[in-house]
């Protein structure tokens, strides 16, 4: 079974990682280095246990741009307080407890005490279509 | 027998088995296929019964072997006509060892195969990794983010195209050689710099693509040892992956060459770069590898950034633009120009560059003009060119050293 964990932030959450200051504090180094190296344990674990199928980080919110109805397109269309998807892992697992297990994890992510408080992330399971018919 | 020591023979063998099947057989894209059999038959069986006594001429009967089999059943399954491969006169093959007397020509004939003008340069890279620098698709679609089933993909569809052209498995001829040749060096400075300067990612450096250009650039000048623009190249990376020690810090952040510790950075490296260029140099009339090498040859013969030559990158600077209109060359010149000659005069050349397009709304043209307008002193400017810079930049540890000099000025 796939599922995709899902991290969220906003551009000021980006802006702090960054190292522009905003209303928050900034990340310091150490903070940045601390969790760069998480995330590269962490995925090369996953890597590892042949449970990872892809991870993006996604960059700046402001680098979006939205295509509408037509030939509408809209530079940066969110908010600078909007929580937009910020990073993804595909994972394929054996249940959605294991999958649970591992987006669990992230929460042992280090980071600047603000950012800790209203972290999150999503378990969405993926849906695996119609299995092909079987060959003659 | 080590499993390094094995591995190391089959990645030096990889290019020259391929070869010699392609020339003797054809049918690129499943020589491919069979070649890569062959070494994993070699992977699993040498550990155990130690290196055959022609390791080279094992793999391109196991490989020829196989593409037979490969060739059979194709044909089977399409109801071809049986046009090659009627038995296996496996004396032809093995005698004087897999093409003992021009090994390494079969290396470069595989890359200009690989550089066929039908493909793009994507699919010439990855079928470059592929073919002649023996990474597995596996390991190229972690180097190039991608999905291994959209690299496997990538590499077969070109393998494909390559096959469909009809190419004879030859040194192109001399009115493409050029052409094709410059073809071969753009694919080799791609994958170095993907591997210098990681597009994406926490990581800045990865260090595997960089060192595995080299080692196919090594291969390029073994081969053609006269050509200028060969050793140009290669010395533009040996001069460029020196720096590499002293390019990020600990922590994982950026350092620029101005402030990197150059005692970190490899003598001998650097003492090879400029060995080559130089010779390169004497031979007549500079191209832009050369030019580039020459350029990273005066920063790494500086040992404290105040001794940089800087008049004399403004002239290597000014040779490279009377050769191409390339922006970046442009922006850097501008730099040289405000380092040999003060702020004002590169941030004049700038000017004329805003109009660009290609690089007025990039992140190097804001960070140029916020560097220069420190210099000058007008440090509101230089803040607000550095936010502009930041903002543009994709990349977390390039933004984290913009913000960085933007919050020192604060």
């Amino acid at each position: 079974m796939k599922f995709m964990i899902q991290s969220y932030g906003t551009q000021q959450d980006y802006d702090g990682m960054a190292g522009k200051s905003t209303e928050t504090p900034p990340w310091s180094q150490e903070d940045f280095a601390a969790m760069a190296e998480f995330m590269t344990k962490f995925n090369a674990e996953l890597e590892a246990s042949g449970e990872l199928v892809e991870t993006r980080g996604l960059a700046a919110p402001v680098h979006t741009r939205r295509v509408g109805p037509g030939t509408l397109v809209t530079d940066g269309p969110y908010a600078e307080t909007e929580e937009v998807l910020a990073g993804y892992w595909i994972v394929e697992c054996d249940s959605f407890d294991r999958a649970t297990e591992i987006a669990l994890r992230l929460a042992e992510c280090p980071a600047p005490p603000h950012v800790l408080a209203t972290a999150y992330a999503d378990v969405r399971p993926i849906d695996e279509g119609v299995p092909p018919e079987a060959e003659p | 027998m080590h499993d390094t020591a094995i591995e190391d023979v089959l990645r030096s063998e990889a290019p020259r088995v391929l070869g010699a099947v392609v020339r003797r057989y054809g049918h690129f894209d499943l020589a491919e296929d069979a070649v890569q059999e062959a070494l994993l038959a070699a992977a699993t069986r040498w550990p155990n019964s130690g290196l055959p006594n022609d390791p080279g001429a094992w793999l391109v009967t196991v490989a020829s072997r196989r593409l037979t089999d490969l060739l059979r059943s194709e044909q089977a399954r399409r109801r071809r006509e049986d046009v090659v491969a009627q038995g296996t006169p496996s004396d032809r093959w093995r005698a004087p060892a897999a093409d003992s007397d021009i090994p390494s020509d079969d290396t470069l004939v595989l890359l200009f195969l690989c550089c066929h003008p039908s493909l793009t340069p994507a699919s010439q890279v990855a079928l470059a990794l592929r073919a002649v620098g023996g990474l597995t698709t596996e390991e190229i679609a972690r180097a190039f983010l991608t999905s291994e089933d959209t690299m496997a993909r990538r590499i077969s569809r070109a393998k494909k195209r390559i096959e469909d052209s009809g190419e004879p498995f030859r040194m192109p001829a001399a009115d493409g050689y050029a052409e094709r040749l410059a073809a071969v060096l753009h694919v080799l400075y791609l994958i170095f710099t993907e591997g210098y300067a990681a597009t994406s990612g926490t990581d800045l450096v990865r260090h595997d693509l960089s060192s595995e250009a080299v080692r196919l650039a090594r291969i390029v000048h073994r081969v053609l040892p006269s050509d200028p623009e060969v050793a140009g190249l290669l010395a533009l990376m040996l001069l460029t992956d020196a720096r590499r020690g002293a390019r990020v810090s600990a922590d994982g952040a950026l350092i620029p060459l101005d402030a990197q510790d150059r005692s970190l950075w490899d003598r001998d490296a650097v003492a090879e770069g400029t060995a080559l260029v130089s010779e390169a140099l004497r031979r007549g009339e500079a191209g832009p590898y050369q030019l580039q090498a020459a350029i990273a040859a005066v920063h790494d013969r500086a040992s404290r950034v105040e001794e940089t030559d800087w008049p004399q990158i403004v002239r290597l600077y000014e040779l490279l633009l009377r050769m191409s209109d390339n922006p970046v060359v442009a922006l850097n010149h501008a730099v040289a120009v405000a380092m040999a000659r003060g702020p004002e005069e590169g941030l004049d050349l700038l000017a004329r560059l805003a109009d660009d397009d290609r690089v007025a709304d990039g992140r190097r043209f804001h960070a140029v003009r916020a560097h220069l307008l420190e210099m000058l002193g007008d440090e509101a400017a230089a803040r607000a060119e550095y936010g502009e810079a930041a903002r543009r930049a994709t990349s977390l540890p390039q933004q984290r050293y913009l913000y960085a000099r933007a919050e020192r000025l604060g």
